[in-house]
This record gives C-alpha cells, structure tokens and sequence, in this order.
C-alpha cells in the first residue's frame, strides 16, 4: 500500500521563531502523525526548537489543540510560547 | 454580537474613535482599560517593546472572548477591542478595551475580567527591548475552559 505523506504548513512565533530562524516552514509527515510527533519533526531540522520542548503551545487551523491532536494534509500547525500579549 | 469591534493592528490606536463608534444610545456607562508601555521592568529601564501577533488567530480569540463577556454580562451594550503590534514606544497604547452597559457596575466588572483574560488567551508576545540587551515576556499558557 503506498501512503501518501501529508503536507503540513508550520507557522512559528516569538521566542520559538527567534530560536528557529524562520518563522514559515513546510514539512512532509506520515499520515496520522500528531502534533507532538510534527513537533519531534521539527527538532531535528531546527535543532533550537527542542529547547521548547516542554513549554511550547500548538494551534492547528488557529485552534489550539493538544500535543496529541492529529494531523492532515493541508494543515497549518503553529507552534509558540505562552502568550504574552496586552 | 455583529457592532462590537475586535481589531489587531501596526497603527496608533484611535481609542477616541473607538469610544465614539459604540456609543449607541443605550449605555449609561463606558468603561475603558488602555494598557500602555511602561518606562521600566524590575528597575531595569526599557528602550522599547516588540509586540509579535498571530493575527488571524488573534482575531479568533477575541471575539470568542467577547461571545464569553456577554455570556457572563448579558447587559453589556457594546465591546470593542484593539490590539496593536509592532514596535512601540514609552507610553503607547498597546491594547485598548471598551466596554459599554446601561449602568456602570456591569461596565467595570466586564472590563477588568476582559483584560485579564485577554492576556491569557490572545496570541500575542511581547519583548521588551532594553539599553543593554533584550527578553522576551514570561507569558501565560491559555486557560480554555470546557473543551480538551
């Protein structure tokens, strides 16, 4: 069976867009791979980012969701610290 | 509710104008919270402050939190909200919220339950910027009530 890598769109923000170096990213992923597995991903092409490991939040379709939400093609994942907006 | 305003933006923020589009003749109170940028931080003197938003999201998140201000307030008449990023200076304003009700008690409550939960729940991140180095603003994770 030949399964089809899904594309996600990955928006980065703050601390983890200064620590990545880019703020716009897309990367192909298994099909049913979750947010923390996209994030694990990520780490190994912006190695910086694991420093966020423990404190970073996701939103998916500007929804936050949980680590273990998962993904589909198309998706925009953005990852980001707690916010510290007003 | 379709007349209340939620706005993110790089511009100076036209609070008066604000103020004057959601005066609609049924408030007898207005209340307005307008956070702007202090000169310091734990006496650590501040240059200026990097304000960074998820702007579609951060949109998003306001209005759900105007749907939740009039779920806990059904009096509120009114609610406008401007965000602003970018770089901004001493004294600028860098949220302004307006809330309007028929009597004031509603106004005053709404308001300051709606600034402290903007600031857990907007994503927006400030830096501040300081004569002899720069730090990100320890935030707050979002507080989602109900659902996950």
């Amino acid at each position: 069976m030949n399964e089809q890598l899904i594309k996600i769109n990955v928006l980065l923000f703050g601390a983890c867009r200064e620590a990545a170096g880019t703020d716009q990213l897309s990367i192909d992923l298994a099909p049913a791979m979750d947010v923390a597995g996209a994030f694990t991903a990520l780490s190994l092409r912006l190695p910086q980012l694991a420093d966020f490991r423990r404190s970073a939040l996701f939103a998916v379709n500007e929804e936050h969701v949980r680590p273990h939400h998962l993904l589909h093609d198309g998706d925009t994942l953005a990852i980001f610290p707690p916010v510290s907006g007003g | 509710m379709s007349e209340d305003i939620f706005e993110i933006t790089r511009e100076p923020i036209a609070k008066s104008g604000l103020e004057q589009r959601l005066l609609t003749g049924g408030a007898g109170a207005m209340v307005t919270f307008d956070g702007v940028v202090r000169n310091q931080t734990k006496g650590r003197a501040v240059v200026t402050l990097h304000y960074e938003a998820y702007v579609p999201m951060a949109l998003k998140e306001m209005r759900r939190l105007g749907d939740e201000l009039r779920e806990h307030w059904p009096d509120i008449e009114r609610i406008g909200m401007i965000h602003r990023f970018g770089e901004l200076k001493i004294s600028d304003s860098s949220v302004v919220i307006v809330i309007t009700s028929p009597h004031r008690r509603v106004a005053f409550e709404a308001c300051h339950y709606a600034i402290d939960r903007l600031k857990q729940t907007v994503p927006i991140w400030k830096k501040e910027i300081f004569e002899d180095g720069e730090a990100w603003v320890e935030g707050q994770s979002p507080n989602r009530q109900g659902n996950e």
